[in-house]
């Protein structure tokens, strides 16, 4: 019987229309989202004017290559992280069972969230704080200064102290720009900063490393020696003299972090799924006629994707504050408002106007933080040689 | 005789490693007929896995490499197939059982799911056709409730339930061949008889061969139409079960049986020495340095050829004692146990008790 069916459906067959094809549907789904991304961005890149803003309704909004990339990035999150979790929802509820355990954890997941949705939204509501000198110096609500600190102060003036209003919550900075605003714009420089990032390395990581570990021999090799090669050079000086020929800007600081910052997760995914391609099951797959890169895709990366992701909480962190250090250098990019540009222009004013660098470094700070704790958090939930 | 499903000619597997050239399967040769139970019988390290493993060619290349020989399964040589053609036949027709359970379902998938992938992999059916089919292997081989199981991940079955999962996924697709590998060596002796009466079910019910590949005697003696008994990568003996139970010939075959307790002179003789390097080889007959029997004519050159016992083409033994003209009673000691040749199989594995399930 097996026979008339293995005449019947014969091998060509099985190479073309396969219902188990390497991708789930989920990178199905992924991969047609990705695509039609690409297809509005070249019609955004190509058939309109780079004037002309991208949406006008509901807000007028110009979507730049950043937020492309960013939007990509957003997908992708949702494709392999909100879909799986939702699919297998007594997974998913065990994992939170564990994470929560961890009080810090689910303060700093929450945190974060707000932080996210804030900073995803922010900036197309708000519009970008601009120049006013009338305004500078205002300090932030229920909070007052010497009034020969602001140029005009916008709230009362009572013996001698300018109080802060609510129309600048947080303050303003020398240049008169509201710091929340800036803040607010400053946590979606960040999100895309350690997301975007973060994507790229783990996502080539963590191809490269399975690739590596499973292909053994030469390709190990080759690859592996690559990651060598990469991890000593200096993307750093490569950042350094692009942003002297082309000046700075945050795309390329991704691009450059982004793909030449994967060596060490590609070691990491490679000794792991070197344990795991000698794992039974997967020579059980093979044994059951499962291609090379169907096991690499259905049955190493899923089980490596723990470590994966618990690295990746961390990394984030790392790409923010690195962009942070280089933006308080003026290395970054001059055009965005992140964190450490603010930081970097409210340092001479820190005795009079002390607001200006410690928002944003609050802000910087608490958001480090809160992703370590989650990174902590879920490294006890996913890892599975803590629960067996 | 009919043509066997399965015939291996002068199999030779080999490992590059940094020791140097690991011959672990060395010229081995033997038939698998269809609908028959035959058992790849020796210690640990004599190349039993490797021999399964290289029958659709699961070995790692590199390091490992199929340097010479011939699988010929239902009339096409396997060793020549392109890797995709061979690629259909996994799974599809040979299936595979592995030894240990825990390890050879995927923790981070389902069981259904991972039932549905090995049925998905070889027939174009819809999703809830492959689940229905799915639930109906899952029952087929024992598992209780099987609906309410389907989606449960496999921690959270047991040992011998999980080699029922894996039991399930091999016969999937209805395959010609199992290949076993010591699938009840990580079970316990309950869940062992359990398993291999399911096994002996199924073999009738889906008409299928089965290649088992096991140390113990016990599990031979019970399921095995015909025995292959190896050693350092080379085959002894082989025949069918009750002649190389009722006339172990080759000295080897008589010390494996000798390590079972109640056998023989009552206690159980353990085999002195250990396995030869795998690198480095005795010359001769690999057995020779362990051997009570060996000559001189045994240290030299290679292994002995094939000689039929007592002239039965069917029961081949490597040993310089049975060439034409040899007095193979040195090796058989018929003298000293007279009636060891009668004794009844059934007999030996008492501490099996393995009838019951089947």
């Amino acid at each position: 019987m097996a026979r008339g069916t293995d005449t019947f459906e014969s091998v060509d067959w099985e190479e073309t229309g396969s219902r188990l094809s390497t991708l789930s549907r989920r990178d199905w789904g992924a991969l047609l989202s990705g695509l039609a991304i690409v297809a509005v961005f070249l019609y955004d890149y190509l058939v309109l004017p780079a004037s002309r803003p991208t949406i006008t309704v509901p807000v007028e909004w110009n979507v730049t290559q950043l937020d492309w990339l960013f939007v990509a990035t957003l997908l992708a999150i949702v494709f392999y992280v909100a879909v799986p979790l939702y699919d297998n929802r007594r997974l998913t509820a065990y994992y939170w069972r564990e994470f929560r355990k961890n009080r810090m954890a689910v303060l700093s997941l929450g945190y974060l969230l707000v932080v996210f949705c804030i900073g995803v939204v922010g900036p197309i509501l708000l519009e970008k704080p601009t120049l006013a000198l009338d305004q500078a110096y205002q300090p932030p609500a229920y909070m007052s200064v010497d009034s020969s600190v602001p140029v005009n102060c916008l709230g009362e003036v009572a013996s001698g102290r300018c109080q802060g209003t609510m129309a600048h919550p947080l303050g303003t900075t020398g240049d008169g720009k509201d710091i929340l605003v800036l803040v607010i714009y400053g946590m979606q420089v960040s999100m895309k900063v350690g997301l975007i990032s973060t994507l790229l390395v783990v996502t080539i990581g963590t191809a490269v490393g399975t690739v590596a570990a499973y292909g053994s021999g030469l390709v190990d090799e080759l690859l592996m020696r690559y990651v060598d090669i990469q991890l000593v050079f200096p993307a750093f000086f490569l950042y350094l003299l692009l942003t002297y020929l082309f000046g700075g800007s945050l795309f390329m600081f991704i691009l450059i972090f982004g793909l030449t910052g994967w060596g060490s997760i590609a070691r990491l995914v490679r000794s792991e799924a070197l344990q795991r391609a000698e794992e039974e099951y997967i020579t059980a797959a093979r044994s059951a006629g499962a291609g090379t890169l169907y096991v690499i895709r259905r049955h190493l990366v899923p089980n490596v994707s723990n470590s994966v992701i618990t690295a990746a909480t961390l990394l984030i962190p790392g790409f923010i504050l690195f962009e942070a250090s280089l933006s308080f250098l003026s290395l970054g990019d001059p055009t965005v408002p992140s964190w450490g540009q603010v930081i970097a222009n409210g340092r001479s004013d820190l005795s009079t106007a002390w607001w200006i660098s410690t928002v944003p470094g609050v802000f910087l700070f608490t958001t480090i933080l809160a992703f370590n704790f989650m990174g902590d958090a879920l490294r006890d939930a996913l890892d599975p040689r803590q629960e067996t | 005789m009919t043509e066997p499903l399965l015939s291996i000619r002068d199999l030779r597997t080999v490992f590059h490693t940094d020791e140097g050239l690991v011959r672990a399967v060395d010229g081995v040769s033997f038939d698998v007929g269809r609908g028959e139970t035959v058992c790849l019988v020796g210690e640990s390290g004599s190349g039993k896995t490797v021999t399964g493993e290289s029958i659709t060619r699961l070995i790692r290349t590199p390091p490992g490499e199929i340097a010479e020989g011939e699988i010929v399964f239902d009339g096409r040589d396997l060793t020549t197939l392109s890797d995709g053609d061979l690629r259909d036949l996994r799974g599809d027709r040979i299936a595979h059982v592995f030894q240990n359970p825990q390890g050879a379902l995927n923790p981070v998938y389902t069981v259904g799911w991972q039932i549905v992938e090995a049925i998905q992999l070889h027939a174009d059916v819809p999703r809830a056709e492959a689940r229905a089919r799915g639930v109906d292997l899952l029952d087929r081989v024992g598992i209780p409730e099987a609906t309410r199981r389907f989606d449960d991940y496999p921690h959270e079955f047991s040992g011998g339930m999980k080699q029922r999962v894996a039991l399930a996924m091999a016969l999937a697709t209805n395959p010609d061949l199992l290949i076993a590998d010591e699938p009840t060596t990580a079970l316990d002796v309950t869940i062992q008889n359990q398993i291999l009466g399911l096994l002996d079910e199924l073999q009738a019910e889906f008409d299928m061969s089965i290649l088992l590949i096991t140390h113990d005697l016990g599990v031979v003696a019970e399921v095995a139409d015909r025995v292959v008994v190896m050693y350092a990568g080379k085959v002894m003996e082989r025949g069918g079960v009750f002649d190389v139970f009722e006339r172990p010939s080759h000295p080897y075959t008589r010390a494996l049986l000798d390590c079972l307790p109640g056998r023989g002179d009552g206690g159980a003789t353990s085999i002195g020495g250990k396995l030869p390097s795998p690198t480095d080889p005795p010359e001769g007959c690999r057995f020779h340095p362990r051997c009570a029997y060996a000559v001189d004519a045994c240290k030299r050159g290679d292994q002995p050829p094939d000689y039929a016992v007592d002239g039965d083409e069917d029961h081949v033994v490597s040993c310089v004692h049975y060439e034409p003209g040899g007095d193979p009673s040195v090796v058989r000691g018929e003298e000293a146990v007279p009636t060891d040749g009668g004794r009844p199989v059934d007999d030996e594995p008492t501490h099996t008790d393995g009838e019951e399930h089947t």
